[in-house]
């Protein structure tokens, strides 16, 4: 079986910081996203299940100088091999310029029987990317998995839809997105790291993928990102448990949510 | 005429994007067409006239059954054609995110999802939504021929039924049944709770140690009378149901008291409180994001803590 | 067990800097730090000086990210009541080539570990060495978590609390009481506010120092750096001090009513907190200094002791640089002799022979004269009583300038304490 996981690298969200309600992106290192994470470590263990499989990580570089240590990470966690499109023209584009990109490239690779997403990326949480992409390739699809099995026709999977859970079943190919819950990522070990240096590693353009600049111009366009603007007292209650506790009760009394 | 088609498998989101979208349509000197889909279609299609859908497209084709993502878009993709759509808005419910992108995708279009508000501006829909895990909010708009928005259950108010019921038109949509088979579904525990609503909110995170220790919780929103609400690994854990969960990925509350047990304040969950009236945090780390976001600030262990409140509250 | 040539543990500026000169001669080096990147959590007030380090990597410091290039300095006595600055400009100071500047480790150390990872050496973050292997009294290699790698050498950059290096039996851990802990806030405020503030023609910058009412008489002082769109401010207290008046002072309050001096207040205005760390340092001097290597390892930076409390400064981050540097050397040359045996003695010699330890050993005794308590309490308010009497004018006669200057002086300096002192001062 082949499995490829896109994944996403983006600016550590708790390295960026709001100055004059705009996010300042300066300076702050990249890192592969939490679901993308839970989307690598659900291949590994569909892998390690199914045997004989193969897990690729395909990424398409948004600005990331520097991706291919970020990629060491999939690599690290386990995935057999990295393919990273670098293009000027994929650093602004749309979830629809990114979709159009990934299926072509997993097209380039030779196609995949299971495509495995995160439920949205960590900075963007748009979660278009998959559907797209299985539209493109003209396969079914199963979002916020929890749960995967090889079996049945293909593949079984999980899903909560909130109130209830759907227990579905489909063939392969197929592209699947995952939710959080599905899995606890592993943290890459010493030695797992070191190898992944040595595993391969392919470096595209778009025009490897035989598209141009103008195939992933955006169709959205962005008036405006800014942080809204929050005005908190943050006042620290000092003292003893019981002090503070008072001091509460006091002020939220005279704000009146509590009653007196 | 051009129209503003509106869709999606909760009813209740289907009728605010018909009553805000008959408005939308109005100023933008559109027409206003709903699709309902699937087995009860013939009573949604009903509630969407009703709620202010000029035109209702409704199928019962039994390839919608279990209104998988694949059928479900191509139904949605040919009913836009034929209502000569410009706007598709659908529900940013689960199915309707997933909906959103692979229906855009079959429509050449670009799309939002997960907006949290739509205004009319210089004769364009603007969609706003969160961005960086919820620190920004962007507007956006969509160039594309057709526009396609997921738009989040409650963002639009709605009013009382209109009198009068769309016309119902059966488009021909020859569906192919998905590659996906339902096998079942499963109930999952916990009691209905309807956080949006709620006036007291006290929110639980990873400073619980244990998932028995939810009981001094619960005591302490019972003394308050608040509803409980918590972070995401608690509901990744199970030890609370989803629709407790507030935040991106949760409900967006607007309580006049939050109260945060135990919560690092990190954006995702911030952004589901950041309307309450008064937030008072609890941590043990004085350093903890969560301050910021506060009004009033506890350093504290909550063990400690909770119970010394739990008293205070008591018949206030 | 993987082998390499050599395992560096721990990438700050000393781990960084051997690991930068042995990648940049083609060996396999792995460099392993436990945080999130290099630079995320290492705490330094802000000050390089890059004159002695210079001619060790002149290709690097070329393009390396700077905060600004300290051309001012500023030294306050903050007494009871009153302050004293004096502001030192020099014109050297403010030409090519600088002589220090002020950096944010965050950026700086990231910036090298790029540098390294360019040269082929592999940086590997989020992984803390748990021990060292040995084999007998020989270093072999390290183990971290269930992973073992082994190394011809193993570099011990670890920075200054020395655990794993105390706990492979390498070297005892320094007491406390050779303590100072600094603690430190980044308040970000324009350029062109920090320009006017300190007095800075563009893209110079400012190192300011306090002493006095800022420990509230305690060992120690504050400091206050000038960087590109920010200023670095803390405090570095003696933790005998610390801790003898804790009772009477939470120390961490020190910060903020440092920061609501009257004389600090209009230079923080308006900043915008951004980071807060705090950090140990050693102020055992030459004493604190271990053995700097053993069979089969070498120490390098705080985590071998080289950090120097000088009153008006502290200094670290260039030994760091410099002992990782000849770390390097001695490798590359002992690899290169087929010689490993001789990679210990040379590093010594090398750290013995450069300007390194000579300034540890100038320093010996600068130590014991600023344990003298009255450095911090006495002075800057004797200072500032001197001043107070030059500049008061009430509906009194006044006093001659000579008269006032003098009775203040035969006060506050002319006695035999003040005398024992400037004797002591002539051996720092
Ligand atoms: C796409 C995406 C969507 C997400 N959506 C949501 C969402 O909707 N809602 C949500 O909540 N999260 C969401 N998250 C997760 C979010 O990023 C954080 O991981 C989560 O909010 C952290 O939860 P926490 O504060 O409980 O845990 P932590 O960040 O681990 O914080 C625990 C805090 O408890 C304190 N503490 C520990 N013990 C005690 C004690 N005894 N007494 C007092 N304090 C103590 C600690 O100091 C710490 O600050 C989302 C993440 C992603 C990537
Ligand atoms: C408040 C303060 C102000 C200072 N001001 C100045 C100044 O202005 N100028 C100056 O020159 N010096 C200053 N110093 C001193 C200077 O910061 C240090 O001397 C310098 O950082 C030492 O560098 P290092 O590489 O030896 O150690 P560190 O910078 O401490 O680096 C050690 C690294 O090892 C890592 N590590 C530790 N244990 C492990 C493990 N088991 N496994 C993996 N990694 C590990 C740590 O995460 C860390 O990154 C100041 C220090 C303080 C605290
Ligand atoms: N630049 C990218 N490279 C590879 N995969 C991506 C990229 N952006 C998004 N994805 C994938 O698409 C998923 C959903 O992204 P989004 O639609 O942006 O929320 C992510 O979880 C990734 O699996």
């Amino acid at each position: 079986m082949k499995i490829i996981v896109p994944v996403k690298t983006n600016p550590d969200l708790q390295m960026v910081r709001i100055k004059n309600r705009q996010p300042v992106l300066e300076a702050v290192p990249y890192i592969l996203g939490d679901l993308d994470k839970n989307a690598v470590e659900a291949a590994l263990q569909l892998q390690a299940e199914a045997g004989d499989t193969q897990v690729i990580a395909l990424t398409l570089n948004q600005g990331n100088r520097k991706i291919k240590d970020t990629m060491k990470e999939a690599l690290a966690m386990g995935a057999d091999e990295a393919y990273i499109v670098t293009d000027d023209a994929l650093v602004d584009t749309d979830q629809a310029g990114k979709a159009l990109a990934i299926a072509k490239a997993i097209e380039t690779i030779g196609g995949a029987d299971v495509i495995i997403f995160g439920e949205g990326s960590h900075d963007g949480y748009s979660g278009q990317v998959g559907p797209r992409v299985a539209e493109l390739l003209g396969v079914p699809e199963i979002g916020f998995a929890r749960k995967l099995t090889p079996g049945g026709p293909g593949i079984q999977a999980e899903r909560s839809m909130g109130d209830f859970i759907e227990v579905l079943e489909a063939p392969l190919p197929i592209v699947i997105t995952v939710a959080s819950e599905i899995n606890e990522p592993r943290i890459p070990t010493l030695m797992n790291i070191m190898k992944a240096g040595k595993k391969p590693s392919t470096d595209w353009t778009l025009a490897d993928l035989g598209l141009e600049a103008a195939d992933v111009a955006p169709k959205n366009k962005i008036l405006s990102n800014l942080a809204e603007e929050q005005d908190r007292k943050n006042i620290m209650l000092e003292g003893d448990v019981n002090a503070q506790v008072a001091a509460l009760i006091d002020a939220l009394t005279r704000e009146g949510v509590l009653e007196a | 005429m051009a129209d503003i088609l509106v869709y999606s498998d909760s009813l209740n989101t289907a009728k605010e994007l018909a009553f805000k979208g008959k408005e939308f349509a109005a100023a933008l000197g559109m027409g206003i067409s709903a699709a309902a889909l699937g087995a009860d279609a013939d009573e949604t299609a009903a509630q969407l006239g009703a709620f202010g859908a000029d035109r209702v497209f409704v199928s019962k084709d039994a390839a919608l059954e279990g209104l998988q993502t694949d059928v479900v878009s191509d139904a949605l993709a040919k009913i836009a054609k034929e209502a000569d759509a410009t706007y598709v808005m659908v529900g940013s419910t689960r199915r309707g995110k997933e909906l959103a992108g692979r229906l855009a995708q079959k429509l050449g279009a670009g799309a939002v999802t997960d907006v949290n508000s739509v205004e009319l501006e210089d004769g364009k829909l603007v969609a706003a939504r969160f961005k960086f895990g919820g620190a920004t909010v962007a507007r956006e708009t969509v160039d594309t021929d057709i526009k396609v928005f997921a738009v989040m259950p409650k963002a639009f108010e709605i009013e009382d039924p209109v009198a009068g019921a769309g016309t119902v038109v059966t488009p021909d949509l020859s569906l192919t049944p998905s590659a996906v088979k339902l096998v079942e579904t499963k109930p999952k525990e916990g009691a209905a709770v309807n956080l949006d609503a709620a006036d007291r909110l006290v929110c639980i995170g990873r400073g619980l140690g244990a998932k028995d220790d939810l009981t001094i919780v619960e005591a302490f929103c019972t003394a308050l009378g608040g509803e409980l609400g918590c972070t995401k690994s608690l509901c990744d854990w199970e030890w609370l149901a989803e629709n407790r969960l507030v935040g991106l990925s949760g409900a967006k509350t607007k309580p006049s008291l939050y109260i945060s047990l135990g919560i690092s304040g990190q954006v995702q969950h911030t952004v589901g409180i950041s309307s309450s009236k008064v937030i008072v945090a609890v941590n043990k780390d004085d350093k903890a994001l969560i301050f910021n976001h506060a009004d009033y600030g506890i350093v504290g262990d909550i063990y400690d803590v909770i119970p010394v409140l739990t008293e205070a509250v008591k018949g206030k | 067990m993987e082998k390499v040539d050599v395992i560096v543990v721990g990438g700050g500026l000393a781990g960084l800097s051997a690991a930068y000169g042995l990648a940049a001669e083609g060996l396999e080096v792995i460099l392993i730090e436990r945080g999130d990147y290099s630079g995320a959590k290492n705490v330094t007030g802000g000050r390089l000086y890059v004159s002695p380090i210079r001619n060790m990597y002149p290709e690097l410091w070329e393009d390396a990210p700077f905060e600004r290039p300290v051309t001012r300095e500023f030294i306050t006595l903050m007494g009871e009541g009153n302050s004293t600055t004096i502001e030192f400009a020099a014109d050297k100071f403010a030409a090519q080539p600088y002589q220090s500047y002020t950096v944010l480790r965050a950026t700086f150390d990231l910036w090298l570990s790029e540098q390294v990872m360019e040269k082929g050496g592999m940086v590997i973050v989020k992984q803390r060495v748990d021990d060292l292997i040995k084999e007998g009294d020989k270093v072999i290699g390290i183990r971290a978590g269930e992973d073992e790698i082994g190394a011809d050498i193993t570099i011990i950059a670890e920075g200054v609390l020395g655990l794993v290096a105390n706990k492979a039996g390498l070297r005892e851990l320094p007491s406390w009481k050779d303590h100072a802990v600094g603690f430190k806030e980044t308040l970000e405020l324009p350029k062109e506010v920090i320009d006017n503030r300190w007095h800075l023609a563009p893209d110079e910058g400012a190192a300011h120092l306090f002493m006095g009412g800022v420990t509230k008489g305690m060992l120690g002082g504050g400091f206050l750096y000038t960087n590109k769109e920010s200023i670095s401010l803390g405090i570095v207290l003696g933790m005998k001090d610390a801790k003898e008046r804790v009772d009477k002072i939470d120390i961490y309050t020190l910060l903020d009513d440092f920061k609501a001096n009257p004389t600090i207040a209009p230079l923080v205005a308006d900043g915008e907190l951004v980071e807060y760390s705090a950090h140990v340092i050693s102020e055992a001097g030459l004493s604190g200094i271990p053995q700097l290597w053993g069979d089969g390892y070498l120490m390098t930076g705080d985590a071998a002791g080289l950090a120097l409390n000088q009153l008006y400064t502290v200094r670290g981050m260039d030994f760091a640089v410099a002992s990782g540097y000849y770390a390097a050397q001695a490798i590359i040359e002992g690899k290169k002799q087929n010689d490993l045996d001789a990679v210990g003695p040379a590093y010594e010699k090398m750290m013995k022979e450069s300007w390194v330890l000579k300034d540890f050993e100038t320093a010996k005794n600068i130590l014991h004269f600023i344990e003298n308590p009255r450095i911090f309490s006495h002075y800057p308010n004797a200072v500032g009583r001197l001043f107070d009497r030059v500049f008061t004018l009430n509906d009194q006669p006044t006093d001659s300038i000579y008269t006032k200057v003098m009775s203040s002086v035969k006060k506050d300096f002319m006695n035999v304490t003040t005398a024992k002192e400037l004797l002591g001062m002539r051996k720092i």
